[in-house]
């Protein structure tokens, strides 16, 4: 009988222990490090009371319009702009819209980066939009985007 | 921690006055701070990597903010303009400022 009980036992235990993490999911949270990022508040942020031109004819996105995976969206900005010392692009950034963090990244460049480019991975949790904010030295600021179809999302 | 990454010049063939393309692969964690753990139920602090600065010959060609909207184990490609022989440096910073150096020779053909 020693044995049974004993296999009983172990039986029962693993089975608690199974079914431990649904019981007490609910119970932790703790999110005292999370730091939402709205987008609006972002977007304001970039422009401090600029306005943002249409970059739509120089800006070439190669962004997947539906990705097999929210978690690893490549985006591929190429800005058609002079790189000269006194009229540059001096910083591409990647924003995405309904994430609960949208900034993904500031790039800052200088004259010596020779064209202005960036390639970058961005997640996603959701179907949204890919928002790229680009700023010359002389403080002009362009704005394209691409909406992003996301049947998996990769975002918690 | 030691972080791991790695740059290159995707590039060959390349001469003094060419715009190359270098890429910067880095392992690491984007946790958001949303996420919890299956498992426990515990949430992942947020955990990112925060800074990534690359120089070429003693000068800043490209510097980075990244946040928590890139992916896991970021890619990154930027642009650069051969001016001569010599190295890119790519110092990269975390959230916990944990920092790593690589470099990468630059050798212009002709």
């Amino acid at each position: 009988m020693k044995r049974r009980s004993f296999i009983k036992g172990t039986f029962a235990l693993a089975t608690i222990g199974l079914l431990n993490p649904v019981l007490f999911r609910h119970g932790l949270s703790a999110t005292e490090e999370a730091v939402e990022m709205p987008y609006a508040e972002l977007l304001n942020d970039y422009l401090s009371g600029k306005k943002a031109e249409d970059g739509s004819s120089i800006m070439t996105l190669n962004i997947p319009e539906a990705p097999e995976n929210g978690a690893v969206v490549p985006v591929e900005v190429t800005i058609n702009h002079p790189m000269s010392a006194d009229n540059y692009i001096s910083n591409i950034t990647v924003l995405t819209t309904k994430n609960k963090a949208n900034k993904a990244v500031s790039f800052d460049l200088t004259p010596a980066s020779g064209m202005a480019y960036l390639y970058v991975n961005v997640k996603m949790g959701q179907t949204q939009d890919v928002v790229i904010l680009a700023k010359t030295n002389k403080g002009k600021i362009f704005k394209a985007s691409q909406n992003v179809r996301v049947a998996l999302g990769g975002c918690g | 921690m030691e972080l791991r990454g790695t740059v290159k010049i995707l590039d060959q063939n390349y001469k003094v006055g060419d715009v190359v393309k270098a890429k910067i692969i880095i392992i690491h964690k984007m946790d958001t701070g949303f996420t919890k753990d299956k498992e426990s139920g515990k949430t992942f602090p947020r955990f990112y990597m925060k800074e990534i600065t690359a120089t070429y010959n003693g000068t800043v060609v490209a510097h980075f903010e990244l946040d928590v909207a890139t992916s896991q184990n970021p890619v990154l490609q930027f642009p650069l303009k051969v001016t001569g022989p010599g190295t890119l440096v790519v110092d990269f910073v975390n959230s916990d400022d944990d920092k790593a150096q690589k470099s990468v020779a630059i050798a212009p053909a002709g």
